[in-house]
């Protein structure tokens, strides 16, 4: 096994865990800030338990996202020093720029609100959630941003070799950046809205406490989810154009990309230039998914009079549905991804240029490491979600109140 | 310029230490017994402040990834075994503290706050491995690429770790003798007392075999610099236990975190103008200068991080404004 293999595997590996977590991440904090801020406003009772329950689940779920996180950042020094070397002076910009604008804050934010129930006034903490998923959306613009600019380097020139920053906003304008961002952000309401629907789905149908609780999360759910597919599509199919353009050999073997190969084969030497295979399976099937989950249209009349409840089946579809967006968001990372190859910045950077010149046992034990603890971490984490999930919104955790002064706190505070 | 984000990604880097050292400090001292009731203590003492200190490792490295970009190729690939052994403690703990108390049965409790421990001890060694790493210079070949990793087992490596394991353990204490109600504070402050001498002594390990190494003699490009780093690191231990006893755990909390951020600034300081120093070839260490990224993208750089300095330092502030005090039954309990 080879360096490189074993680091593309890594990140791989890596990215796949991250962005399974970020995406629930992404869709449930903008469904929660909904809730919380129409608790607030009409002061309904019935708003902050789904908040403290939607909360429990989208905090647990948070726990991943930084972890995996943590762990891609560090590999981009760990195992591709390459990319640091030859064009960091422009793609650690927004790297950079992201850590600072927003993950910071949304790591701030969010550990004042889990612990600022009760504590701080209710437009603070509201506030604070606001916060907390506008700096997540500024997190996933920046990293768009950077890896919009690995698929289409823009805004630099080569001088002795490395690449230097010479325009900022073509980072920001970049042709393969502003319809991706749009595919990305609606895939995570997407998956949000899915997974709501799905929970509350299964509570229904187990005729379990706080029916009426479950059938209004159910239906945020899918009126969210329908929204959001078709955002999906619309911003998917919107792609094809500039990314055709910009990245002649990622869907095909047209006139252009041969001659971009050919090019390439001049300055480059000699070498395949054909993304794997993969690229335009991945892509295949996310078509299929996308045009499958379009079908939560279908659902919406049956909210009328409840009748998507009465009739059950159309919860079990539901419930069966949830692993699909999962599924599609992974593949649409590997069209991307994989399609790019063999480019780690397309056109500027071979990837066997980019990996860290570490030996081949380190690289494998680092792996195998790295992939048990994370795929481990990866399942306990789901493992406790779905517990949660089914717990039902009796008295979460989060949110709960503190017990009253005069009698003794409880040092042990059951976690129901 | 290079100079000014030097100076940033040594606060960053400084400041996660100082915060998240006592998150691994109050992790580690979960291995101390006290039962169920005294972890749980400790990890609510920790609560709120916990996710707003680790965001510090992430925004360090985004500086490095940003401004530094060769150096941060180069000292983590470099120093792999280091930074992969502090990244598995990171991620265990983080896990582990935000975890543990999903579950309901007290025995799985146990075993994630056995992963804290463990992933806090990975962190300290992992991060002291690679400040030795710094100071005792890395095999930087002509080519620019740091060849193999043997280089990080040293003795001095070795002893600068448990140095870090012993540091974040007195800062970790101190932090629960300001925090926990009276009572408790009063057990934890008196272990805290008894740990400082652990460290001074660990510490002084450290110095002697630093002092020892040809490649820690050599690497050094300022010694006054690195003679004044174990001083001031017994000064800031010994004035903790000197305020711990008179019973001012704020000012021991001051100096432990003193003691946390000084080897960064004063490694940062002993081998400058260079920031990885060669073994293997003089010619083929890293100045600050070269490290750093080019002009156009410091002063992008520069634009953004200056507006947005006092707002991150304004959040962190309020959250520890918010949650100030000691807990008692009415803290939040979530972690």
């Amino acid at each position: 096994m080879d360096t490189l293999l074993l680091a593309r595997l890594q990140f791989a590996t890596t990215t796949s865990i991250h962005f399974l977590f970020v995406v629930v991440t992404l869709g449930l904090v903008t469904l929660l800030v909904g809730m919380q801020t129409a608790w607030v406003l009409t002061g309904n009772p019935a708003w902050e338990r789904l908040t403290r329950y939607w909360g429990q689940l989208y905090v647990i779920n948070y726990v991943l996202g930084i972890a995996t996180g943590i762990v891609m950042e560090f590999q981009f020094g760990l195992n591709w020093s390459g990319l640091s070397r030859y064009v960091g002076n422009v793609f650690g910009a927004p790297l950079a720029i992201e850590t600072l604008v927003a993950f910071f804050l949304e790591s701030t934010f969010l550990g004042m609100w889990i612990f600022g129930w009760h504590r701080l006034r209710k437009g603070v903490h509201l506030a604070l959630l606001w916060g907390v998923a506008l700096t997540a959306y500024a997190s996933a613009f920046w990293i768009m941003v950077a890896n919009s600019w690995l698929q289409h380097p823009v805004g630099y020139e080569v001088r002795d070799g490395i690449a230097h920053l010479t325009d900022f906003g073509a980072l920001l304008t970049n042709p393969s950046l502003g319809m991706a961002f749009g595919h990305v952000v609606s895939a995570a309401l997407l998956v949000g809205g899915m997974l709501m629907a799905a929970v509350s789905a299964w509570h229904l149908i187990r005729r379990t406490p706080d029916h009426a609780l479950f059938r209004t999360s159910l239906r945020i759910g899918l009126v969210t989810a329908a929204l959001a597919i078709t955002l999906v599509q619309g911003f998917g199919f919107a792609q094809f154009g500039p990314v055709a353009e910009v990245q002649p050999t990622k869907f095909g073997q047209g006139p252009e990309a041969q001659a971009l190969i050919t090019e390439w084969t001049a300055r480059f030497g000699p070498g395949d230039y054909t993304p794997p295979v993969l690229a335009s399976v991945g892509l295949g099937f996310m078509i299929l998914i996308g045009f499958t989950l379009g079908c939560v249209w279908l659902l919406l009349p049956l909210l009328f009079r409840d009748w998507i409840i009465r009739l059950r089946f159309p919860l079990w579809l539901v419930l069966l549905a949830l692993p699909l967006p999962f599924v599609a968001v992974i593949l649409g990372w590997i069209a991307r991804e994989v399609g790019r190859q063999p480019w780690v910045a397309y056109g500027l950077l071979p990837t066997d240029q980019a990996v860290s010149p570490v030996g081949a046992p380190v690289m494998l034990a680092s792996l195998i490491g790295f992939s048990l603890l994370l795929g481990t971490l990866a399942v306990t984490n789901w493992v406790l979600l779905a517990r949660h999930a089914a717990r039902g919104a009796g008295d979460p955790p989060l949110g709960r109140p503190p017990a009253p002064p005069n009698e003794p706190a409880h040092p042990e505070p059951a976690l129901a | 310029m290079d100079l000014a984000w030097y100076a940033l990604l040594g606060l960053f880097f400084g400041a996660y230490l100082v915060l998240a050292g006592y998150d691994y400090g109050v992790g580690l001292l979960l291995a101390r017994g006290g039962g169920p009731a005294g972890r749980r203590a400790a990890l609510t003492a920790l609560g709120p402040f916990f996710l707003g200190n680790e965001v510090w490792l992430v925004a360090a490295v985004g500086i490095l990834f940003g401004a530094f970009p060769v150096l941060e190729g180069e000292l983590l690939s470099g120093c792999y075994p280091a930074v992969a052994g502090a990244l598995a403690g990171v991620v265990l703990v983080t896990a582990g503290v935000q975890l543990r108390s999903r579950h309901t049965d007290e025995r799985i409790r146990a075993r994630w706050d056995r992963v804290v421990v463990v992933g806090s001890v990975l962190a300290a060694l992992g991060w002291g491995v690679l400040l030795a790493a710094l100071l005792q210079g890395v095999p930087r070949e002509a080519d620019g690429h740091v060849v193999g990793v043997s280089h990080l087992a040293t003795p001095f490596a070795a002893a600068a770790g448990l140095a870090m394991v012993a540091l974040i353990a007195v800062h970790g204490a101190t932090f629960l003798t300001l925090r926990l109600p009276a009572a408790d504070a009063a057990v934890v402050g008196r272990s805290a007392r008894r740990l400082v001498p652990v460290a001074l002594t660990a510490v002084a390990l450290a110095t002697v075999v630093g002092l020892l190494s040809t490649r820690v003699r050599d690497a050094v490009q300022q010694p006054a610099v690195a003679v004044l780093l174990p001083v001031l690191l017994a000064a800031a231990l010994l004035v903790a236990r000197a305020a711990l006893a008179r019973g001012r755990p704020g000012w021991a909390l001051v100096a432990t975190g003193a003691a946390l951020a000084l080897p960064v600034a004063l490694v940062g300081a002993a081998v400058w103008p260079y920031v990885l120093v060669s073994t293997t070839d003089p010619g083929a260490s890293l100045t600050v200068a070269d490290a750093a990224a080019s002009a156009p993208t410091l002063r992008l750089l520069g634009w953004v991080a200056l507006p947005l300095l006092p707002a991150l330092l304004g959040f962190q502030a309020m959250c520890w404004w918010v949650f100030r005090g000691r807990t008692d039954g009415r803290a939040p309990v979530y972690w």
